[in-house]
């Protein structure tokens, strides 16, 4: 059966070794001049206006991150949605249960708040 | 767990506790730390007490109550440890704790300003603690154990003194003589444990009865038992220890030469004769009625008071050993308890006395004088009344005179003897060997007393400066003194010529497990008849000892000087202890020594002179050469190269290490890769 | 059986959760130079989860939440192990200079997030609980290698330990799909079930998988050639994290690798002859090279340390090789040498990561340069530290040598197939001396002896003792242990 897959693995030996040789070719027949502004990097045609790399405010990403965390929860926070009714024989429960997952998760969001995460500056 | 393990368990290790706190604290307590060790002996006291309670109580002779838990367990191989308590054991913890208590003490006062006084209360708990896992151990391992340790424990107390090149001279004898007696002990424990697989006393005791073990290994197994006990209870040919362990404290002797230590030989015993053949029994028997009688002899000439009681006690010990033999082996015991009772009795008065006599001769300056020479006293009655009476009170017990403890022991062990010549005519010596030794006891004893504390003073200048011992020396000769009368041993019975009562009640003899061995009804049966008649012999050897020594020492009708002169070959082996030590010293240590000295001789003077060095020109041409494979090619090459190409192998792994994260991430593909790889290919 | 039946069964898990909430908000109360206290409340915390794991006996196995979780003795064992080594961490912890300066509320909550990943890892019988429970202990395990805001070397490690650890992730992650590929599903006893039944055209996949998912197990435990991570990430971490590390997950990582294989390929028949219809994987023999790679490589490594604590990681490495020894076997015997080996390991090693802490706290440095004289100067530490590379070695009568004992009597009761293995083992025990006795001589036969000895404090004594007491006593009586395991190992072979 794994006959049937043969094809793949000729593309992919042409691909990969279509690279490889391109590669390895222009580098054994290639000059080599060093020229400066070959090295500099391409901006569409301009020249460069500031630096490569540019800090980037920390916050961001804690903000990125309590997003994903809690964006997930509300993605949790569906299914259960939809099955609550079928389950409500079991009483309290599935309600308790999900309330636990908030609140665990609440936890974590009330240390985010005291120790400055959502602080701006 | 059972109330009788978890005291036992204390009892146990309590004095261990006392040991490690006055071995490396004691110096910095208060009082050296004297409170410890007393403390806890005193627990132990308190709780053999109410154990003891405990068993007259239930008053069940076949009480028995064993706990174990497994040291080391691989595979088949199984060694499990444990205390087992009955009776018996009960019975022996007593006397232990009871007397330890005494010697601790004693030592109060005895050993007063001694500079390592904290050191001394160490050893004592050291030794309390190994006699009492001796008492307490259900399988042989612990036994062996507590017994070398007991014997380490009395080689460090008799050279406790150890500036005095005799006394530490008498602690490495004691320890190598018992050391002797232990190969054979070994021998013993494992030819039992090949051939039953197990060390625990039950298992034994089942084995053997299941006949896993038979005929002559088994004998030779129960002689091998013996030889330990040879050697721990002092018994000819290797009782030669005992006489010169009296170079340690007197509370010492006390305590381990008199009651408990030498008494672990016949406990062993006591615990092991169901599994002891008749064969093996009549060597037992054989041996201690001849060292019975033969410490006796020698005991009659002494004149250091010591050195009396050390050969009364190996005497008393070899009738131990020999009502084992004739198979009265709970009279064996009996003798036991008594015999600590009054023993350690007669060696604290005699402590009392030495501690005296060494105070008066201090006061006149005179270092010369021997404190212990009974020559040198005479006339203690009225300066010390305590001592006196407490000690005639024992020697009236070990003298077998009736209403004291000792007449009941002794009358039971010779009843046993009577009753096996009976029924084995062969062995006609052993009472004789009895009785004789009975004579002799209450001769050399009423010697003592009336030396010591009769007649006139020897030395008149002294006797103002004797006076009686302070209290704590006295409390225990009083407790013990009243202890030998026979009406502790026989309650609830009144009658003084019997030796019914509770202690025969609760300690059964029982059957002995051996193929062939008579039963234990039929021994008693025996015992019972010839109960009488050795009770009338033993009066009337009694009585006849106790004659000539009043008529020789008291009234002086006889003279002993002349007795002497007359059979003076005799008197002078005795008075030398029949040259033993020296025999021992001529025929084994010396040419023992001197073949070590030949086989030196022949090995360096010869054969490294002449052989070697025949050899040594090519030999040092040939060593060359190896020497330079051996060091090149050899050590440099592969020794050393393993080595070095460890060292090197890691450099390079090391280097494997780049601390690079995408090499670690590349690496583990590799990794990977091949694993697939190798598994394919499979 | 369900949720809710489950939860009654889960005590100790939901203790532990509770005492991370606690910790949170402790922490958010406390002020920074009190955070210490967090540690206290996540010790008591742990120490109610010990009594509740206790008395949450399982007479039976019985599995929690829909078959995701095992509650056995097996589980129990290992649970047991984890909170001692987490008990004793917590203790080093607050005596060690390197934390002082930081806040340590979150480092105390991190552990004990930690500890609760640990104990889904030995319960997991479901392949997303697998991957779950190793992510939680692996974050975890992140944050705290670089605890050290202000050390450059912490960051580093850190950092590369979540980059690798990433990558092991996704190569296990990828292997648990190809399994659940393979066999629809992902419990562990149905996909038992499933692969006795497979035939040889899925052998390859098999094969595949089981190496990737070999390739996440083996990173958690340090094996070759998935260990790349540990001399660095050891090094750089602070060091309590360092010994913590090298006892915990490494024992949550056996307890899940002798599960995973056990289930799934001993009893399916996969591990060793068997005439299935499936050909033989030959498991063992890949087992026994990298576990003869992994000590080898540990040990040679180690000898060429200038850092005591580098070593000590190389000789964590060395450990798991020699541990890993038991695995081809897998029989009861295996197993249980696998455990008693975690029991002494954990006190030795623990014991001597607390040795390196004391003298770093003292010196402000790890290496054999720190250790001179270290017996003359401190005696207590150094003859504790002696015991404790005795022990390592596995010389008698230490717990060290019981451990390597009971391995190697595993691996020669398998069969001559195996005594090249012993072999390797007993060669690398030798090598392994020199370095462990360097430490040794370096304490001892260098520097002068001093007239004033100096101790640590009172409680560092008394835990350095009690680290020290069962790496002597456990080398003589150790029959308790031995019992305790063979009551956790009585069901572990009937499965469910």
């Amino acid at each position: 059966m794994i006959e049937n897959y043969f094809p793949i693995l000729i593309v992919f030996l042409v691909a990969a070794g279509f690279v490889f040789v391109s590669l390895i070719l222009t580098h054994l027949v290639g000059p080599r001049i060093q020229n400066p502004v070959k090295m500099m990097p391409y901006e569409s045609g301009v020249d460069q206006v500031g630096e490569t790399r540019i800090r980037f405010s920390i916050r961001f990403f804690l903000i990125a991150l309590l997003f994903i965390i809690f964006d997930i929860e509300i993605i949790f926070l569906y299914p259960w949605a939809v099955v609550f009714n079928d389950f409500l024989s079991m009483g309290a429960f599935i309600f308790i249960e999900m309330v636990v997952f908030l609140v665990i998760l609440a936890f974590g969001y009330v240390y985010a708040w005291k120790n400055g995460a959502l602080e701006w500056e | 767990m059972n109330i009788f393990i978890e005291y036992s368990l204390f009892i146990y290790f309590l004095p261990l506790l006392a040991f490690l706190v006055n071995i490396f604290f004691g110096k910095r307590l208060p009082r050296h730390g004297d409170w410890v060790s007393i403390g806890a002996v005193l627990i132990t006291l308190a709780l053999s007490m109410a154990m003891f309670a405990g068993m007259l109580f239930s008053y069940d002779p076949d009480f028995r109550v064993e706990s174990s838990f497994t040291w080391i367990s691989l595979g088949d191989f199984v060694i499990q440890l444990g205390f087992l308590v009955d009776n018996i054991t009960i019975t022996m913890l007593l006397v232990v704790a009871l007397i330890s208590s005494m010697s601790h003490i004693f030592s109060i006062k005895y050993m007063e300003g001694d500079p390592l006084y904290s050191r001394y209360y160490a050893y004592l708990s050291l030794f309390t603690f190994s006699m009492n896992g001796i008492v307490l151990s259900n399988n042989l391992m612990l036994l062996y154990m507590s017994w070398e340790l007991v014997g380490l424990s009395s080689c460090l107390l008799i050279g406790f003194w150890f500036a005095k090149k005799s006394a530490a001279d008498a602690g490495m004898k004691a320890f190598m003589t018992n050391r002797v007696g232990d190969i054979g002990f070994f021998i013993g424990i494992m030819l039992l444990f090949t051939a039953i697989g197990s060390v625990s006393y039950s298992d034994i005791f089942s084995g053997v009865a299941n006949g896993k073990i038979t005929g002559t290994l088994l004998t030779f197994a129960g002689v091998g038992l013996f030889f330990g006990a040879m050697g721990k209870s002092s018994q000819f040919p290797l009782h030669i220890w005992l006489p010169d362990a009296m170079e340690g404290p007197t509370p010492v002797s006390a305590l381990m030469h008199a009651a408990t230590m030498v008494a672990a030989g016949v406990f062993m015993m006591v615990r092991l004769f169901p599994i002891i053949s008749p064969d093996a029994l009549v060597f037992v028997a054989y041996i201690g009625g001849f060292t019975a009688l033969f410490a006796s002899t020698i005991a009659i000439t002494q004149n250091d008071i010591k050195k009396v009681l050390a050969y009364s006690t190996v005497s008393q010990l070899g009738y131990m050993i020999m009502s084992v033999g004739t198979g009265a082996y709970v009279a064996a015991f009996f003798h036991l308890v008594t015999h600590a009772m009054f023993k350690a009795n007669l060696f604290y008065g005699s402590g009392s006395v030495i501690h005296a006599m060494h105070h008066a001769l201090h006061k006149k300056h005179d270092h010369e004088t021997d404190p212990q020479d009974m020559r040198n006293m005479g006339g203690f009655k009225e300066k010390m009344p305590i001592t006196y009476w407490s000690m005639l009170v024992s020697t009236f017990a070990i003298a077998g005179v009736p209403f004291f403890s000792g007449f009941l022991s002794k009358d039971a062990i010779l009843a046993g003897s009577l009753s096996f010549a009976n029924h084995h005519p062969e062995h006609f010596l052993l009472p004789v060997f009895g009785f004789g030794a009975a004579l002799l006891t209450a001769f050399y004893m009423f010697r003592l007393i009336y030396m010591t504390f009769h007649n006139e003073p020897q030395m008149p200048e002294l006797i103002e400066e004797i006076h009686e011992s302070p209290k704590e020396m006295t409390f225990p000769l009083v407790l013990l003194a009243t202890l030998s009368f026979f009406i502790f041993y026989t309650l609830p019975y009144f009658n003084p010529f019997s030796d019914h009562g509770w202690f025969t009640y609760v300690i059964e003899a029982k059957t002995s497990l051996v193929h062939g061995a008579p039963s234990a009804h039929a021994i008693a049966e025996g015992i019972h008849h010839s109960h009488l008649p050795a009770m009338i012999i033993s009066l009337l050897v009694a009585g006849l000892g106790i004659l000539l020594a009043w008529q020789m020492y008291l009234k002086r009708k006889l003279s002993a000087e002349r007795y002497a002169n007359k059979f003076s070959t005799l008197h002078r082996l005795s008075l030398n202890k029949f040259y033993v030590d020296e025999l021992y010293e001529r025929f084994i240590y010396t040419p023992v020594l001197k073949l070590a000295g030949k086989i030196a001789f022949l090995d360096w003077d010869l054969y490294d002179k002449y052989v070697v060095d025949g050899f040594g020109k090519f030999t040092e041409w040939f060593a060359d050469l190896i020497g330079k494979m051996d060091y090149d090619g050899l050590d440099q090459g592969i020794v050393d190269g393993t080595g070095r190409s460890a060292n090197r192998l890691g450099d390079i792994l090391r280097n494997l290490q780049t601390g690079q994260l995408q090499n670690y991430i590349l690496f583990a593909l590799f990794g990977v890769i091949l694993i697939v790889i190798i598994q394919t290919m499979v | 059986m369900n949720n809710l039946q489950s939860l009654s069964y889960y005590w100790p898990e939901l203790l532990l959760v509770t005492t991370i909430l606690a910790a949170v908000v402790y922490d958010l109360l406390t002020k920074p130079s009190e955070s210490q206290r967090v540690g206290l409340l996540v010790f008591a915390g742990l120490v109610l989860t010990l009594f509740a794991n206790w008395f949450t006996s399982a007479e039976r196995n019985i599995t929690l939440f829909l078959d995701s979780l095992a509650l056995d003795p097996f589980a129990q064992f290992f649970k047991t192990i984890i909170i001692f080594s987490t008990l004793f961490v917590i203790l080093i912890s607050r005596k060690s200079n390197e934390l002082r300066i930081y806040r340590t509320g979150e480092y105390y909550t991190l552990i004990a997030i930690m500890v609760f990943g640990m104990f889904l890892m030995v319960s997991a019988i479901d392949l997303i609980m697998v991957y779950l429970s190793i992510e939680v202990v692996s974050i975890s395990s992140f944050i705290l290698a670089g605890y050290l805001k202000q050390d450059q070397r912490s960051n580093e490690s850190s950092l590369k330990y979540v980059i690798y650890g990433a990558f092991s992730s996704g190569l296990m992650l990828f292997g648990l799909s190809i399994l659940f590929g393979l066999t629809g599903t992902t419990k562990f006893f149905e996909i038992q079930n499933v692969i006795s039944g497979l035939d040889t055209s899925s052998h390859f996949a098999l094969i595949i998988a089981s190496v990737f998912i070999l390739a996440g197990f083996g990173y958690k435990i340090s094996a070759v050639p998935f260990h790349f991570w540990t001399p660095d990430v050891y090094e750089g971490a602070p060091t309590p994290v360092t010994a913590y590390l090298s006892v915990a997950p490494k024992a949550a990582g056996f307890a899940l690798l002798i599960r995973f294989f056990h289930v799934l390929f001993t009893d399916a028949g996969l591990f060793l002859e068997s005439e299935n219809g499936i050909p033989t994987i030959p498991w063992p023999q890949v087992l026994a090279g990298i576990s003869v790679a992994t000590m080898t490589l540990g040990n040679l490594v180690a000898i060429q340390q200038s850092s005591v604590k580098r070593m000590l990681a190389y000789s964590s490495i060395a450990h798991a090789g020699y541990m890993l020894m038991a695995m081809p076997i897998l029989s009861g015997n295996g197993v249980f040498a696998i455990m008693i080996y975690l029991v002494m390991y954990l006190f030795m090693n623990l014991g001597a990561f607390f040795v390196v802490i004391i003298v770093k706290n003292k010196t402000g440095g790890e290496t054999f340069e720190d250790f001179r004289g270290l017996g003359w100067e401190m005696p207590l530490v150094g003859i504790v530290m002696a015991l404790f590379m005795f022990s390592l070695t596995g010389i008698p009568p230490t717990a060290g040598f019981i451990g390597k004992f009971y391995i190697f009597a595993a691996v020669i009761k398998a069969g001559p197939s195996f005594y090249w293995l012993v072999f390797a083992g007993a060669v690398n025990s030798v090598i392994s001396l020199y370095y462990y006795m360097r430490v040794v001589k370096v304490m001892f036969l260098e520097g002068e002896s001093k007239e004033e000895h100096i101790f640590p404090s009172i409680l560092e004594s008394a835990l350095i003792i009690i680290l020290a007491a069962p790496t002597l006593f456990l080398g003589v009586y150790w029959a308790p242990i031995a019992e305790w395991i063979t009551n956790s190992l009585r069901f572990f072979h009937q499965g469910i």
